[in-house]
């Protein structure tokens, strides 16, 4: 018994030592001399979309296939950037407020949605998407229209005590932090959240909402939850991001942004929590690395997505799978 | 006056190439329950081969229609063939086959054409007077193709034995087997068919608005949104939601311009889904 607690205490210590190491790297990466400025600017994309695509899985846990994701990063960004810069509010409480904006829009959307299911929900999820992009196109007096928003504030110069003083200006580096830390908040809330009887019930309701609702599982409750717990970080990343990029446009936020989320949460795997994340990471640097192709490198991009369609079925996190199939057959084996 | 009646024209006239496009749609979702968001790129696709047929070839108009309808009818099948046939029933990976066909699609077209605005000429040209009423010949005749094809397609489907067979292996795959049709064949020929709507109705649109590479997925948005509306697996209920939504673009713009027009349309096509999830003619779900 003890034999196997102390197998279980050292699979546990080497899995918190990758992770250690994974973010160790992570943190000491902007400081190496390898890493220019175009290179950081990738990170703070590769983490954004992390956020945001993390995010989006979750609602896909809880059986709804959202295919409007973009559109809440979208109201994430609008409220935080025009509470900066029309009320000329710090970054710092805006950034906070759009998130929460986004998750009261769908707290209130959520719960009509959440009467239709399966593919209805993903039809009437898109249609809000793009609707709330066009009413955003054709409110030009808040929100500046087709041409969107130029010199949103960023997050300024700022004392943190222990670090002395934070320039956000100057350099990207501490926007790759920022950043990095919301990613680390994000993939960790939603991780204990996945694994929570929150989770639980979300998965009890993918499975089938009938059972689930006949064992005292409220459907709309749970629904609605998930929804607003992935809109809430989707406002997040917008939220974040906009003050970084200090400009702002609807067309972010249009269909094909929110294809995009779904491509690479489809392209990392569903089924896997890190699914979301190695399928950012990829599809974010493909295109970056064939940059000398041009206008060619989608088809890099699709040839790439060609092969994981057809010979990974459950994505690129069920590659895992696949290997921890073959160690343990090869193991019997030897054994 | 006029104003009221050429609305009333380019309604109509909007209205048939959307249900042009959207029973394309509907067809594929119904015959093999995939969602194929490479539609709007296939029209987008098929209006430009028709321009550079009429440009480059110098065929006249009809003869481009036909060819471009008989190229992409080719891809069509190609796409089911060694895309889709390997996916049956994995929502995720259809979805996906069908997203990466647009990033192929929609690159394509923009290295190809790029991001200068191009129109197919129209069949003929000038304006006609029928009852004191003038209107433009190049409208009336996108107006009759577009009908005579969607009876063409609405009789294949109803009358014909081909069309039994469509709908029986959307009624039950397994069951349409059992009785000897082959399936893959049918959904083949839905696919095919489904593209050369998606082509005419993009070479149609060509000679009334200007092409641009990035018509595919506002199209497409419509045709989602008319099968919503009128309902799965109806083709009566299209007519109905597609000059709804057809009224909708030619009419509110003039009021409250196009980004509004599309908030009152989405805004309706919620409202439906939240009201009657199952659309206007759809049957219960």
């Amino acid at each position: 018994m003890s034999e196997k607690r102390q197998k279980l205490n050292v699979k546990a210590a080497r899995k918190y030592g990758v992770y250690a190491i994974l973010i160790a790297f992570l943190l000491v990466l902007p400081c190496l001399p390898t890493s220019g400025p175009y290179f950081i600017h990738v990170c703070i994309l590769i983490f954004t979309y992390v956020i945001a695509t993390s995010s989006i899985r979750t609602i896909y846990v809880s059986g709804q296939a959202t295919i409007g994701h973009a559109i809440f990063m979208g109201i994430g960004a609008y409220t935080s950037a025009l509470l900066a810069m029309r009320l000329g509010w710090t970054p710092w409480i805006t950034m906070p407020l759009g998130a929460v904006g986004a998750m009261v829009v769908a707290i209130v959307s959520g719960y009509f949605f959440s009467r239709t299911r399966g593919f209805y929900f993903s039809m009437v999820t898109l249609f809000f998407g793009v609707a709330v992009e066009a009413l955003i196109r054709s409110w030009v007096s808040l929100t500046g229209g087709r041409a969107g928003l130029i010199s949103v504030p960023g997050m300024g110069v700022i004392n943190i005590p222990g670090l002395g003083r934070v320039d956000f200006i100057a350099s990207k580096v501490p926007h790759y932090y920022l950043l990095l830390f919301l990613a680390l908040v994000t993939l960790l809330v939603l991780y204990r959240l996945e694994r929570s009887r929150t989770g639980m019930n979300w998965m009890a309701i993918a499975q089938s909402p009938l059972v689930a609702s006949s064992i005292g599982i409220s459907e709309t409750k749970f629904r609605v939850i998930a929804f607003a717990a992935g809109c809430f970080f989707a406002g997040l990343a917008g939220s974040a991001y906009v003050h970084y990029s200090s400009v702002l446009s609807s067309s972010n936020f249009d269909f094909m942004s929110s294809i995009n989320l779904v491509i690479f949460m489809l392209f990392g795997g569903m089924t896997h929590f890190a699914g979301p994340t190695i399928g950012v990471i990829v599809l974010v640097v493909i295109p970056e690395v064939f940059r000398s192709l041009r206008q060619y490198a989608p088809f890099i991009f699709g040839s790439v997505m060609l092969l994981v369609i057809f010979l990974m079925p459950q994505g690129l996190a069920g590659l895992f799978q696949i290997v921890k199939a073959w160690r343990s057959r090869i193991f019997k084996r030897g054994a | 006056m006029e104003i009221f009646t050429q609305t009333i024209v380019n309604g109509i006239v909007l209205a048939s190439i959307y249900i042009l496009v959207a029973l394309g749609f509907a067809l594929i979702f119904s015959v093999m329950q995939i969602l194929n968001f490479a539609h709007g790129s296939i029209y987008m696709v098929g209006a430009y081969v028709c321009y550079y047929l009429v440009s480059s070839f110098g065929l006249p108009t009809w003869a481009a229609l036909l060819v471009s309808g008989g190229i992409l009818a080719l891809f069509g099948v190609f796409l089911e063939r060694f895309g889709f046939r390997y996916l049956e029933k994995d929502f995720n990976r259809t979805l996906m086959f069908s997203l990466a066909v647009i990033v192929f699609l929609q690159t394509a077209a923009d290295i190809t054409v790029g991001a200068y605005v191009k129109r197919v000429p129209s069949i003929i040209r000038g304006l006609t007077t029928i009852g004191g009423i003038t209107l433009s010949k190049e409208r009336l005749v996108t107006c009759v193709v577009a009908v005579c094809l969607l009876l063409l397609v609405t009789f294949l489907i109803r009358k014909t034995v081909l069309g039994r067979q469509m709908r029986a292996v959307a009624q039950d795959r397994d069951a349409a087997a059992l009785q000897g049709i082959n399936v893959h064949r049918i959904a083949a020929i839905a696919f095919g068919l489904s593209s050369v709507l998606a082509a005419v109705a993009g070479g149609l649109m060509g000679s009334i608005i200007a092409l641009n590479t990035y018509m595919g997925s506002a199209m497409l948005l419509r045709a989602v949104t008319l099968v919503i509306i009128a309902g799965m697996g109806s083709v009566g209920g299209l007519f109905v939601s597609g000059l709804i939504i057809g009224f909708i673009d030619a009419v509110l713009p003039i009021f409250i311009g196009g980004a509004g027009s599309e908030v009152v349309a989405l805004g309706f096509a919620m409202l439906i889904l939240l009201v009657r999830p199952r659309g206007l003619f759809g049957q219960a779900i």
